[in-house]
């Protein structure tokens, strides 16, 4: 509507204008002089004149585009203002050649690089576009001649002004339509690929690769005419700015090109030579859908070293743009060798995942295995401390050591709970030592038995020694997610029952405490332990269950050792609290009357006397 | 043979179709053009934007999803990760190498492993937890540090916009 007003508007100026003028001069060589003379009115014709180049623009872009869609208005409204602001840079080299032709050439070229960016936009589109129509082809196929020829043309008459009048302006137009050959060039070189894969039922592998080497050949051509445009002019004029954005642009494209092809020619040949293709069991494990283009995967899989399977087309493309796993990010142009050996430790470390035969539930399984069963907690905890000595190194180590020392000085009772505040002072990663440290004292947990005891489910044992493991163990274990994943949630299970095996004996212990009469602070520790094991559960699950971006089993098995750990460090707290409390002095001496069994009179006034000595030190 | 980016989007098109998430809307706008989406969001609830309607459209590139595609929401936002112009900055959308904001790590950059569905779950969790620190929109980020009532009011006055609604 707006171009139509301002169409209207200039049409009726230039009929008065013209008008007036003859009305004045009444003859037709006059009326051309009168115009020609006078500065509001040659401004009225120029105008006109600009319209009437838009029109026939628009008229053409029309015809060989037919409607614009928004991103390509939006690229071309972007690419003109770039275009014009370097049109006027040059301007300033040649103020001497400013003239009327000067402007309408340059006019020219604004349009005919406008139409080759329409062009490259619109054979971009055909990759996208789900239908091709003839109409489609019939255009670009004549717009790409015309435009070659227009090329063609340009370049003949700047070469033949250039040889017969010596250096002028049209040393520009020459160079700017040499560059719009190249864009020829390539954008047919684009839309005949595209039609063949177009033409081609399946997929064409090899495309992206042709795409590439042709960028880079047109790269290369760009950079050469433009080292040499810049140096001759500035030979015979001056630096060109109007050219030094193009030629950047252009130089980082040729670099980015030449980097993008060393680097995936390198990932590929490591993915065709170093990397197995993903046997009929591996994709029947996995769930056989290649993450990048979401479709089955019947073939021509191939199988990262991170486990990772993708198809191995998709992954040719992907790596022409990034040399990692997808999935993990996994470099794949470093050295393998070190990073699988590293995978298939932690595997290894990851924990009981091969299960084992259930021990025959003794008598008394608690007092034997529970120290097994810590040692067995530091093998899934194990990897943690590493990562985060890492990370936190001195510190934490001299905690530790701190720890270490103190441990033979304390007492067995009250040693447990000041070590366990400081475990959890010193967070996640000391604990696990803690523990250990309790096992290897051999510091009694528990009391003696009681011969009321029921007897417990049988417990998990811990893993067995992990260096006797097998290769194809090892490779089981790693071999795919989903059974590492169920492997671990059955060993979280198994910790479940230990713990929930735990919490009967402290109610039996603390039964046989009331039976005893001692008061005994009741069920706030335990409610603690049986709480937090559902918690734990759920926590671990759903951290399995939410969909694994990281699918990466190092990062899993982190973040399902911290409930673990969490806990395991409420267990030691009832434990300890419980040993604490028959400790404590006050509660020892208000019970000793009441005391009946004399055993029982004895050990606490040992314990006293102890604690005593304690507080004396 | 389509481009593998159109059976891509197509399939995507279809799982959000089938099993859509909770407060999310999406798909072509024509479908006759895969590559332009239309989304719809809604403001997560207990949080400011809750409530609100949010229309915002997605542009892939031609090699989705080795790219990613470029987000911007058509109704006016306030909010640290959405420029003035609505486009949207996490750093999910960004391919490794460029890094407007010079802070993210190429871990949380795009990968073929995202997807439509995970964009908008991200844009939901953005909306409710901005990043004061990538700062796409810098009033709107120094406004939520330091005055969040104005923030909160603000974006309470979007959100009955979004409906239709007289502040």
């Amino acid at each position: 509507m707006r171009e139509a007003g301002i169409m209207l508007i200039s049409t009726a100026l230039t009929c008065a204008v013209i008008g007036n003028a003859y009305y004045q001069r009444k003859q037709f060589y006059p009326t051309v002089v009168h115009i020609t003379k006078s500065n509001p009115s040659m401004t009225v014709i120029y105008t006109q004149g600009l319209i009437l180049v838009f029109m026939i623009n628009a008229f053409l872009r029309k015809i060989f585009f037919g409607t614009l869609r928004a991103a390509e208005l939006e690229h071309l409204l972007e690419k003109v203002w770039y275009a014009v602001t370097e049109t006027c840079l040059a301007f300033t080299v040649f103020r001497d050649d400013f003239s009327p032709k000067f402007i309408a050439l340059f006019t020219l070229l604004l349009f005919l690089k406008s139409f080759h960016w329409l062009a490259e936009d619109r054979v971009d589109y055909m990759e996208r576009s789900p239908v091709i129509t003839w109409l489609f082809h019939l255009r670009v196929g004549t717009l790409l001649i015309l435009l070659f020829a227009i090329n063609l043309t340009m370049i003949h008459y700047a070469y033949n002004t250039t040889a017969t009048k010596g250096p002028s302006v049209q040393l520009v137009f020459g160079f700017e339509y040499a560059i719009l050959l190249t864009v020829v060039f390539n954008i047919s070189v684009k839309y005949i690929l595209h039609t063949i894969d177009l033409q081609s039922e399946n997929p064409w592998d090899n495309k992206p690769v042709f795409l590439l080497y042709t960028e880079l050949i047109i790269g290369l051509l760009k950079v050469i005419l433009y080292v040499a445009f810049v140096t001759l002019m500035v030979k015979l004029y001056t630096l060109p700015l109007f050219a030094l954005r193009a030629m950047y642009y252009t130089m980082r494209d040729f670099k980015k090109a030449f980097h993008d092809i060393v680097m995936s020619r390198r990932a590929i040949r490591n993915m065709n030579t170093l990397y197995p293709d993903a046997t009929a069991e591996e994709l029947a494990a996995a769930d056989n859908v290649c993450i990048i283009c979401r479709e089955e995967m019947v073939s021509a899989s191939k199988k990262l070293p991170c486990n990772h399977i993708f198809h191995t087309a998709c992954l040719r493309s992907w790596f022409q743009r990034q040399q990692t796993c997808p999935t993990c990010r996994l470099n794949i142009l470093r050295p393998v060798n070190n990073n699988q050996g590293n995978r298939q430790q932690n595997q290894a470390q990851a924990g009981p995942q091969v299960p084992q035969a259930p021990q025959a539930p003794g008598f008394n399984p608690i007092v034997q295995v529970l120290p097994a069963f810590w040692a067995g907690m530091q093998a899934p905890g194990a990897p943690p401390p590493l990562q985060q000595q890492q990370q936190q190194p001195q510190q934490q180590q001299q905690q530790q050591q701190q720890q270490q020392q103190q441990q033979p000085q304390q007492p067995q009772s009250s040693g447990a709970s000041v070590q366990q505040q400081q475990a959890q002072s010193s967070g996640p990663s000391t604990s696990s030592t803690s523990f250990q440290n309790l096992a290897a004292s051999g510091v009694p947990l528990f009391p003696p038995p009681f011969p009321t005891m029921v007897p417990l489910p049988p417990i998990p044992t811990p893993p067995p020694n992990l260096t006797e493991l097998s290769e194809e163990e090892l490779r089981a274990m790693e071999g795919n997610l989903r059974q590492a994943v169920e492997a671990r949630i059955q060993t979280l299970q198994r910790v479940q029952l230990l713990l929930d095996a735990a919490s009967a004996m402290m109610n039996q212990y603390q039964t046989a405490a009331a039976t005893a009469n001692i008061p005994v602070p009741t069920a706030i520790n335990n409610a603690n332990v049986t709480t937090d094991v559902p918690s734990m559960r759920k926590q671990g699950t759903s951290k399995i269950a939410s969909p694994g971006v990281n699918g990466e089993q190092p990062q899993v098995k982190a973040e399902m050792n911290v409930p673990i750990e969490n806990s395991s460090i409420d267990n030691v707290n009832t434990l300890s609290g419980t040993n604490g409390t028959d400790v404590t002095p006050e509660s020892s001496i208000r019970n000793d009357v009441e005391s009946s069994s004399e055993q029982e009179m004895l050990r606490r006034r040992r314990l006293q006397k102890f604690s005593a000595q304690l507080t004396a030190e | 043979m389509a481009g593998s980016a159109l059976r891509r989007l197509m399939a995507e098109y279809k799982q959000l179709t089938l099993n859509p998430p909770e407060g999310i809307i999406a798909g072509p706008i024509n479908e006759e053009n895969f590559f332009e989406w239309e989304a719809l969001i809604t403001g997560p609830e207990g949080t400011c934007f809750e409530g609100g309607v949010f229309p915002a459209k997605l542009i892939f590139p031609p090699d989705y999803p080795l790219s990613p595609p470029k987000m911007q929401f058509t109704c006016e936002m306030f909010h640290p990760n959405i420029y003035a112009d609505g486009r949207v900055c996490i750093s999910i959308l960004h391919a490794p190498g460029d890094d407007p904001m010079g802070y993210e790590s190429s871990a949380e950059r795009w990968s073929p492993v995202q997807s439509v569905e995970k964009i908008l779950l991200s844009v939901v969790s953005m909306l409710a937890e901005p990043n004061d620190e990538s700062g796409a929109n810098v009033d709107a980020a120094k406004m939520w540090r330091e005055d969040r009532s104005e923030f909160e009011r603000i974006a309470q006055k979007l959100v009955r916009k979004t409906l239709g609604i007289p502040p």
